[in-house]
Formats: C-alpha cells, sequence, structure tokens
C-alpha cells in the first residue's frame, strides 16, 4: 500500500515541475533554517554535559536576596570557601578554585598576550578534559607546570607535542620559565569553563591579594569556585547544611542589626549551582537567558511555517488537477481515510526529500551561520545525538503540517460530483486567503524589525556621547612595567606629525573593559555608586570632553593629585541636587558619612561610558598620585592611520622588546558594546529576507495555478475585448488585496513589539511611520511583480486555444 | 438480488423541490443484464449511481442483495460496494498518473489483498483481455477502445456480481462499441449481473431488459 502511494507522490512530483521545485525548495530552505537554529539551541543547552562526572560537579555561588532586590546570584568566590568546604563537608570529594588573569608569555623567542587560568591540583580528577600528552595525575603538581591547549601549542610552538618545553611568563620586572607538563584536546565550544594556559594555584597562592583575600573573607578577587561531591551526596538540595556552613564562618551577619538599612534587608547564602546550569540559567550573573533561543527558534519556526504554508495552498490550488484522480479511487474503493493516508505519504514524501536537501544546504550555510551566531558549531551527530531525534521529528512535523489540511480537504470530495465536473475547486479558499496573509504578516514584521534594529544600532554608532571617539587609539600596557613605560612612550611620540595628544588612565574604554567604584552618600544621606576614573592630568581634554563648570586638572597644583576630582552632570543632579556652578568646591561624602577627601574642582558635560542600554551613572574623574596606567590613549589626525600607527609600533618594539604591542580603536570599542544588537538585526533581516522570498516563491505557485484555473475565463474575456493590462490586473488583484490586509495586520503587531524592545535603551529613536510605509511598498511591490509574471503568461496567451481546452 | 421501493431523489431549487427521480420500484434478479434508456435528464445516471451507492436516494428503501443498503452505514456500505460492485465510465476515469497494470491493481489493494495474490489475479485479467502488451503504458498512450477495455478490467478485477455501466460505448466509435457490448454478453453469460445506461437501441437490445425512464419515472419495462 504504502509503495502504491509513494510510486503515485514520486509520478506526480515528477509530472509538476515547478510546483514539486517550489515546494521542495521553500522547505529546503526552510529545514535548513530550523535546523541550523536547532543546532545552535542543542548546542546552547548541552553546555558542560562532556564532563563524565557532571552530575556531581556544582558551582559555589552567592545569593542574594530580599530587600528591593531581584533575587540573583554571582558567582564569584571567596578565596577561602571553597577550602573550608572540602573540610567541613564529608561528602565534598574535590574543591577546585579557578582565577583567571591576563599575562604576557614567551615562547621560542616570540611574546604573545594570552589568557591564564590558575586551578588547585584536582583540576583534572573534577573536569573531563583529556590530555593528548602528559599525566592528568601529575600535570598540576608543581607550582612551575602548566598545562597548554593544543590550539595554543600549535600557535606558540608550532608542534602539539610540547610537553617538557619552557614557556616563560612575564611578571612586572622579568620573564618566569614554567615546564608544560601536559597538553589537552581542544577545549570544546559548549564548555563554561574556558582556558589557554592552566597553572597550579599553588604559583599565585603567594600573591600579596591572594593571600590578603585568603584572610578576608568578604573579598572577591575574580575567583570561581567548583566542588565534586561523592555519588549519593545530597548535599546541593539540602540547602539548611550549607547555611549552618556560611553562618560558622560569617557570624557577623547573622547578628540582629539595631537599625538596618535597606542593604541589610538582603539576605546572602551560599548555593550549589549543577555545572550543567551554568550556561541557561539567567538568574545567576553571567548566564544565558533561553528566552533568547526561543526567541530564535520562534523565528526559525515562523519561516519554516512560511514553507508548510508554501505546500499547503499549492497542494490546494492543484486540487482542480487532482478531482479526477481522487473520484476514481472513491469509486474503485477507497475509502476516505486511505486518501487521506496517501496524501499525507506525498507531503511525507516531500518533507524527506525536503530534509535531505535542507540538511545539505544547512551544513553549507553553517559557516555563516555561526558567523552570526559568534558560534563554531558543527552537524555532529555523536556529539548531539539528540538531533537526530529532533529532525526526525521536524520531518514529521513538516509533513503534517503541510499534508493535513490538503489531506482533508481533498479527501472530502464527493465523487460523483467530481466525476462530473460539479466542483470546480478555484485556488482559494478562505482558508489559504488567510495563510497566504500570514505569510505576509510574518515576512513584513520580520523586515520591520529588522529596519527599526538597524536604525537604533545606527543612531547608537553615531550618536555623540560626550567623547570624540574617532582616530583615538588604546593601547594595552598591562603587566608591563605601567609606571616606567607611560611617561617615556609619550615623550617618544608626542611630538611626531599626526600625533594630536596622547594621554592614559587605570582603565580601559569600551566594550569588555572593566568598571571601578565606590559608594557615595547623596544629600538625603542615601547610598549611591558612583564610578571612579582614575586618568592622567590631561586625560579629559585628550578625549575631547568637555567641561561646563570648573576646570581641568593642572600638573603645577599638589593638591589635584590629592583630592581634587572632577564629577559628570549626572552626579551633580543625583548626589548632589545642585546645579553644576553650585556644586563647584563641595566635598563628597563617602560611605560612612565623612567628608574631607574628594572635592569637586570640575563639572564635566555627561558622556556614555557604557552603552546606551543605560543611562549614564554618576562619575568622577581623578588624578591618583600612584599613577599606574595600564591604557595609553593616543589621539590621531584624522585620515589614514596606517603611517601613524606604523609609528606607534616601531616606537613601541624599541621601548617594549618583551612585550606584544596591542592597541584597539577606541571607536570599534564602543561599537562592540552593539555586537548582539548587530547579531540579532542580522538574524531578523536573514529571516526577513528569507521568509519573504519563500512568501513570493508561494505566490508565485498559487499565481501560476490561478491563470491555469481561470483559463476559460480569461480566453472569454479576451474575445469579448479584454487588453493584456486589463487581464494581468485581473489576476493580481487578488493577492495585492491580500497583501495590503497582511501589512495593516502587520504593522500594529510590528510597532507594537519594537516599541517594547526599545524600552530596554535609555537613548532610542523614535518609530517613525515611514519605516511601515516604505516595507509596505516594498511587500506589495514584490508581490505584483511576482503575480505579474504569470498574469502576463496566462494574459498573452491565445484565447483561443484555451476555450478550445475547455 | 436488486429490490429498489419508492425510491425519489430530488433538489431544492428556489424552495420547491424539483424531483429527478421520482417513486421508483424496481427488481433486479441475480444474472440479467438490464439497460436503462431515456431522453437526457431523465434521471438515469442519478438511478445507476443510486444502484452503485455512490449516491443516496432522498426516500425510498434500497435492499441489495437482503441488505437494507438505505439504512447502513457509510462503513457497511463501502464494504458491500467494494465486494461486489463494479463501475464502468463513458470517459473511462483512468488514473493518468497509473499504468494499465496499477490502474486494473488498485481496486485490489484497497481490499487489503496480498501482493502475491494481487499479481496473480490482474496476470489472469491482463491475458483474458489480452492486452499484455499494453501493461506498462499510461492511460493516454491507449485509444479509447483500450482505455474502455482496461476500464472494464479494472471494473471486474475484484469479481463483482454487479457491474455498472455509465454510457460504456457513449466515446467509442461504432467497431469498438460492438467489441465492448460483446465482452458484456460474454461477461453476463458467466454469471455477471449487468446495468447498463445507455442512449442506443442497439446496444440495449444486448440486455435482457430494458427500462425506460421519462422524467424521473420509469415509463415502461419489458
Amino acid at each position: 500500500m504504502l509503495k502504491h502511494y509513494l510510486k503515485i507522490a514520486f509520478r506526480n512530483l515528477a509530472q509538476q515541475k515547478v510546483l514539486s521545485g517550489i515546494n521542495i525548495f521553500g522547505l529546503s530552505v526552510g529545514i535548513a533554517c530550523f535546523s541550523l537554529f536547532l543546532l545552535y539551541a542543542v548546542h546552547e543547552f548541552s553546555y558542560d554535559r562532556f564532563h563524565t562526572k557532571a552530575d556531581r560537579i556544582y558551582r559555589i555561588v552567592e545569593w542574594w536576596e530580599g530587600g528591593e532586590r531581584e533575587p540573583g546570584g554571582y558567582a564569584w568566590a571567596y578565596t577561602p570557601v571553597a577550602p573550608a568546604m572540602k573540610r567541613d563537608f564529608p561528602d565534598v570529594e574535590y574543591a577546585i578554585r579557578l582565577k583567571g588573569s591576563d599575562c604576557i608569555v614567551k615562547a621560542a623567542d616570540k611574546v604573545f598576550r594570552t589568557s591564564i587560568t590558575y586551578a588547585d591540583t584536582a583540576f583534572f580528577h573534577v573536569f573531563t578534559f583529556p590530555l593528548i600528552y602528559g599525566n592528568t595525575n601529575t600535570a598540576l603538581q608543581q607550582p612551575n607546570q602548566l598545562v597548554i591547549t593544543q590550539e595554543k601549542a600549535l600557535q606558540y610552538f608550532g608542534t602539539a607535542n610540547v610537553v617538557g618545553k619552557t614557556l616563560e611568563l612575564k611578571t612586572d620586572s622579568a620573564f618566569v620559565p614554567f615546564t608544560i607538563s601536559g597538553v589537552t584536546e581542544n577545549i570544546p565550544a559548549n564548555s563554561s569553563v574556558k582556558f589557554n594556559l592552566l597553572g597550579s594555584f599553588e604559583h599565585i597562592a603567594n600573591d600579596p591579594m591572594v593571600q590578603q583575600s585568603n584572610m578576608n573573607w568578604y573579598m572577591t578577587i575574580g575567583m570561581q569556585a567548583f566542588v565534586q561531591l561523592k555519588p549519593g551526596s545530597r548535599l546541593a538540595s539540602e540547602q539548611n547544611r550549607i547555611n549552618l556552613f556560611r553562618r560558622k564562618y560569617y557570624p557577623d551577619d547573622y547578628k540582629p542589626k539595631k537599625n538596618p538599612t535597606k542593604e541589610d534587608l538582603i539576605q546572602t547564602s551560599f548555593r550549589l549551582q549543577p555545572i550543567r546550569d551554568i550556561h541557561m540559567n539567567p538568574t545567576i550573573e553571567g548566564g544565558n537567558d533561553p528566552k533568547n533561543i526561543w526567541i530564535l527558534i520562534t523565528i526559525a519556526g515562523a519561516v519554516l511555517l512560511i514553507a508548510c504554508i508554501n505546500f499547503t495552498t499549492l497542494a490546494i490550488g492543484r486540487s482542480a488537477g487532482r478531482a479526477k484522480e481522487i473520484g476514481v479511487r472513491k469509486v474503485i474503493g477507497s475509502q476516505r481515510k486511505q486518501l487521506i493516508s496517501q496524501f499525507l505519504a506525498e507531503s511525507f514524501l516531500l518533507s524527506v526529500l525536503s530534509a535531505a536537501t535542507g540538511l545539505m544546504l544547512g551544513s553549507l550555510l553553517l559557516p555563516l551561520f555561526n558567523q552570526l551566531a559568534d558560534r563554531k558549531l558543527s552537524f555532529s551527530f555523536s556529539r548531539f545525538p539528540e538531533l537526530i531525534w529532533l529532525l526526525i521529528g521536524l520531518i514529521v512535523l513538516v509533513g503534517f503540517l503541510a499534508g493535513s489540511y490538503p489531506a482533508l480537504v481533498l479527501s472530502a470530495f464527493k465523487p460523483i460530483e467530481v466525476l462530473k465536473k460539479k466542483v470546480r475547486v478555484g485556488g482559494s479558499n478562505l482558508f489559504t486567503r488567510s495563510l497566504v496573509t500570514l505569510q505576509f504578516v510574518l515576512s513584513i514584521g520580520l523586515i520591520i524589525s529588522t529596519v527599526i534594529i538597524l536604525q537604533q544600532i545606527a543612531f547608537m554608532r553615531t550618536k555623540n556621547i560626550g567623547l570624540n571617539k574617532e582616530n583615538l587609539v588604546m593601547i594595552n600596557t598591562e603587566h608591563i612595567g605601567n609606571k616606567r613605560i607611560y611617561p617615556l612612550y609619550k615623550q617618544a611620540i608626542e611630538n611626531n606629525a599626526g600625533i594630536l595628544g596622547v594621554t592614559a588612565s587605570e582603565m580601559g574604554l569600551g566594550a569588555g573593559e572593566g568598571l571601578m567604584g565606590a559608594g557615595y552618600r547623596d544629600f538625603k544621606g542615601e547610598l549611591k555608586g558612583v564610578i571612579e576614573y582614575p586618568g592622567d592630568y590631561n586625560y579629559l581634554n585628550t578625549m575631547g570632553m568637555s567641561l561646563i563648570a570648573g576646570r581641568y586638572f593642572n600638573p603645577a597644583l599638589a593638591s589635584d593629585t590629592t583630592g581634587a576630582v572632577i564629577v559628570n552632570e549626572a552626579l551633580v543632579q543625583e548626589l548632589l541636587g545642585t546645579t553644576p556652578e553650585k556644586a563647584l568646591g563641595t566635598q563628597l561624602l563617602n560611605a560612612k558619612g565623612n567628608r574631607g577627601t574628594k572635592t569637586i574642582i570640575g563639572v564635566a558635560r555627561n558622556f556614555n561610558f557604557e552603552d546606551l542600554k543605560q543611562k549614564v551613572r554618576p562619575q568622577f574623574y581623578y588624578r591618583p598620585s600612584a599613577f599606574q596606567p595600564s591604557r595609553i590613549f593616543v589621539r590621531l589626525q584624522a585620515g589614514d592611520p596606517g603611517s601613524k600607527l606604523a609609528l606607534l609600533n616601531k616606537t613601541w618594539k624599541k621601548l617594549v622588546p618583551d612585550a606584544p604591542f596591542e592597541y584597539s580603536f577606541v571607536d570599534e570599542k564602543f561599537d562592540n558594546f552593539y555586537k548582539n544588537e548587530t547579531r540579532w538585526s542580522n538574524i531578523a533581516g536573514w529571516a526577513g529576507g528569507i521568509s519573504i522570498f519563500l512568501a513570493c516563491l508561494g505566490l508565485f505557485g498559487l499565481a501560476a495555478l490561478a491563470a491555469v484555473n481561470r483559463t476559460k475565463e480569461i480566453g472569454i474575456r479576451k474575445v469579448l475585448g479584454a487588453t493584456v493590462t486589463h487581464v494581468a490586473g485581473l489576476l493580481s488583484k487578488d493577492f495585492v488585496k491580500l497583501i495590503t490586509v497582511a501589512f495593516a495586520i502587520a504593522t500594529p503587531l510590528a510597532w507594537y513589539m519594537m516599541h517594547y524592545w526599545l524600552q530596554a535603551y535609555a537613548w532610542r529613536i523614535n518609530i517613525t511611520w515611514q519605516v511601515f510605509a516604505l516595507t509596505g511598498a516594498f511587500a506589495i511591490l514584490l508581490a505584483v511583480a511576482t503575480v505579474s509574471v504569470q498574469a502576463i503568461k496566462a494574459a498573452i496567451a491565445n484565447p483561443v486555444k484555451a476555450l478550445r481546452n475547455e | 438480488m436488486i429490490e429498489l421501493k419508492h425510491i425519489s431523489k430530488w433538489y431544492q431549487v428556489g424552495g420547491k423541490p424539483t424531483f429527478i427521480l421520482k417513486d421508483i420500484n424496481l427488481t433486479i434478479k441475480e444474472g440479467e443484464f438490464v439497460s436503462i434508456m431515456g431522453p437526457s435528464g431523465s434521471g438515469k445516471s442519478t438511478l445507476l449511481h443510486i444502484l452503485g451507492m455512490l449516491d443516496d436516494a432522498n426516500e425510498g428503501e434500497y435492499h441489495f442483495m437482503d441488505q437494507p443498503v438505505h439504512s447502513l452505514k457509510e462503513k457497511q456500505r463501502s464494504q458491500i460496494y467494494k465486494q461486489h460492485v463494479g463501475f464502468v465510465f463513458q470517459a473511462y476515469h483512468l488514473i493518468d498518473e497509473l499504468t494499465v497494470y496499477e490502474n486494473i491493481e488498485t481496486p485490489l489493494i484497497y481490499q487489503n489483498i496480498k501482493t502475491n495474490e494481487r499479481k496473480a489475479m490482474v496476470a489472469d485479467m491482463i491475458d483474458r483481455f489480452n492486452i499484455v502488451g499494453k501493461k506498462d503504458l499510461f492511460p493516454t498512450q491507449l485509444s479509447g477502445g483500450q482505455q474502455q477495455l482496461v476500464g472494464i478490467a479494472r471494473a471486474l478485477i475484484a469479481k463483482p456480481k454487479l457491474l455498472l455501466a455509465d454510457e460504456p460505448t457513449g466515446n467509442l466509435n461504432s467497431k469498438q462499441g460492438e467489441e465492448i457490448m460483446d465482452l458484456f454478453k460474454q461477461l453476463n453469460k458467466e454469471g455477471v449481473t449487468i446495468i447498463q445506461v445507455t442512449h442506443s437501441e442497439k446496444n440495449a437490445g444486448y440486455g435482457s431488459h430494458i427500462i425506460n425512464l421519462l422524467d424521473g419515472r420509469i415509463e415502461k419495462t419489458n
């Protein structure tokens, strides 16, 4: 029976080449899109699963709850907590601390900047990172041993087997040799724990800061900690035991307060977070929101739906051509359900064929998709076995979604009526009209969204943020004798042509750079966070920031390095509640309510040092007396930066031969704030483009069918004197109506969604009517063009032929 | 074998019923060869469709082999129909996408007959109709007479007791028509009950009975 169905299905496919082509191509594109997003989702949800003991590995997090705070957790770990847990809980098998930092390494006389992670010795007992060379039991035993990834080994040494070789790590004054004790396979893309170089925690145990943090149970130094529980332990769910543990080491936190402030109401606890939960738990800092994945899947689903709708509408449109077959089959004994199975078999066949081509298309598009999604995905059924089931499910779903309505409609034909040609099933009943409208609602909506996201990105990139970020180069001077280098370097380049200014600061600027801050009391006595920005005297003027009151720092005044600050407008408003002029000379109140250390000498115009989602927060600039700049900023003359960069590089090589010259353009650093937005606009743009393409493809097929179904009518009209334009208009009119309706539905939906999306931005564009008008006009033009091709073909055909056919 | 009692069929046109068949009473015994005649619009085809269970009467009783067809459920009716009735059309109504062989085979598929058995039955039928050389052709590659032969072969493949034919020779030339009618006569001799609708006196002459219809009523039987 099935063989019989498939045979018929194949012959139908072969006979209706254009329609089959549209169907298979459309569904392939839809499936390709969907499978890529599926792969992405599977990848995102597969994080950290590869550890063989993943079900027993937990991350120690600090959980804050109560007061006015949204409950949430932080992944920082206090240095002594993890060892204490191992000591106090018999069911903690291992405790691992991970401390990452930035470093400069020398390998075979070449220097590189990279990241390094220091871990406790049991690292390889807990995490599954197989070593290609070396022994996991001994790899981290000595403080001067290093494990390196295969990728980095190849980069530094040109070969993977580098066990026993020496890698030198730069400290402030010298290079310290390390022995490579192991080479790991490259870290899987779906690992939350990542490293390039892995050193022993022992090595940094004597670092003053680490030592200090080991004594201070409140001090964080950017460390994460994991524990591995013994099999059968339920510690992670026995919050009581963990709370008792915390009470033991933080007794002060549990003493009743006399006048509790808002901050005192926040209750702090430790929690154990399963390692597989890290990547997809947004309540803990650094976790991703699964909502975004569902949005992506929904977009991909919309594209797939559009392709399925093509199949459905075309099948209905062609029903006239198949009516006879259905009638005959019923007369010779077929039951309705047998016909339903037959039609479903056809759509399943199509679905399987499309899935095959779709997966090929998907793997071809994978590199592009990886770029869009900023991932390194691959279709690996061994790594993602569930992908097989999901794809089978997808095929069944597509077959069913696309085939069920035609199957129900076609199988319901009455044989006698069909055979007597009483039913003329046209191409469009209300249902198919609604489906076509839905297709265009989705595509128009996606395109409008894309345009608005793009507008917002362009706005954020070009907005005057209160600092001249053009032609500004930032050079990284971390770990290279900061104090010494900056004045020398400045002196060496300052007076060259094309260099307009040189300054430095202890903090970077733009995406991926840190911020420092502290709490200060405002004029009502409430605690407010203030960003502190340590820069050189000439920092503000070189960066192109302007003052609205007071003066810049003056190197001649000794007091300017001890207590002078230049604040921004936001600080004046929120902390002082006064005007810039009156703020001058005011002293800031620190968190304890004391005055006297920081006097305002100037007020700077607000500068968006964060992305434009944020309002400008209170901020002040100061010149520390012991200035240790980690970034040098060089303002170049506008124009081709090539020669000036060459000069910067040459000077650097001369002054700092043992560290790489690492620079970035500040405007790019700011653009990087909008990586996410750019990604979303890319995704929405592609989805919108593909979906309107698919919708038009369907329209093309429907128009062809409409022309066929109305051959006789067109013939009669032409005999009666209708012109080509007239006939083409007649055929296009129906479709244009549908698209106009779609536009009317999509507009408010897209407006509402994008309005909601824009609310996340403190600085945002206004949605203008032009976006809608242009998108609508574009969609209608495209549809008319598509339909016209068929309409004109039908209109110029010889009417006599058409009538004779009847 | 067949007994119709007070069968009527009408359509509502502008609120008034327009009768197509009115109070038809008819008995047909097994082994008969009946021709239904009458002018266009007299209700011949509708009567045939009701006899073939493709259409329902609005009123009246229909007994087929002692089963009350008019009160049976769709499923039981289609069971009887599949086993006992074969249909031949004026326009042949072969499935264009299937070969001759597959067209003949299809009814057996719907009766869930096993592949091997199906092969044997179709091979017999193709032999008998002398169309072995044509079995892999598609309907559009055949002449009208050949197509009708395939149509009859398909109608007979499930060994029906009753063969219904709606102007089986209407699209054929006279020689082809004669051949088809000879075949019907032969089949009738072998025990198949045949009811045909026809315009042609000559073709009607092949049958044992003629029923004349006029405006939905039986005018006379002979």
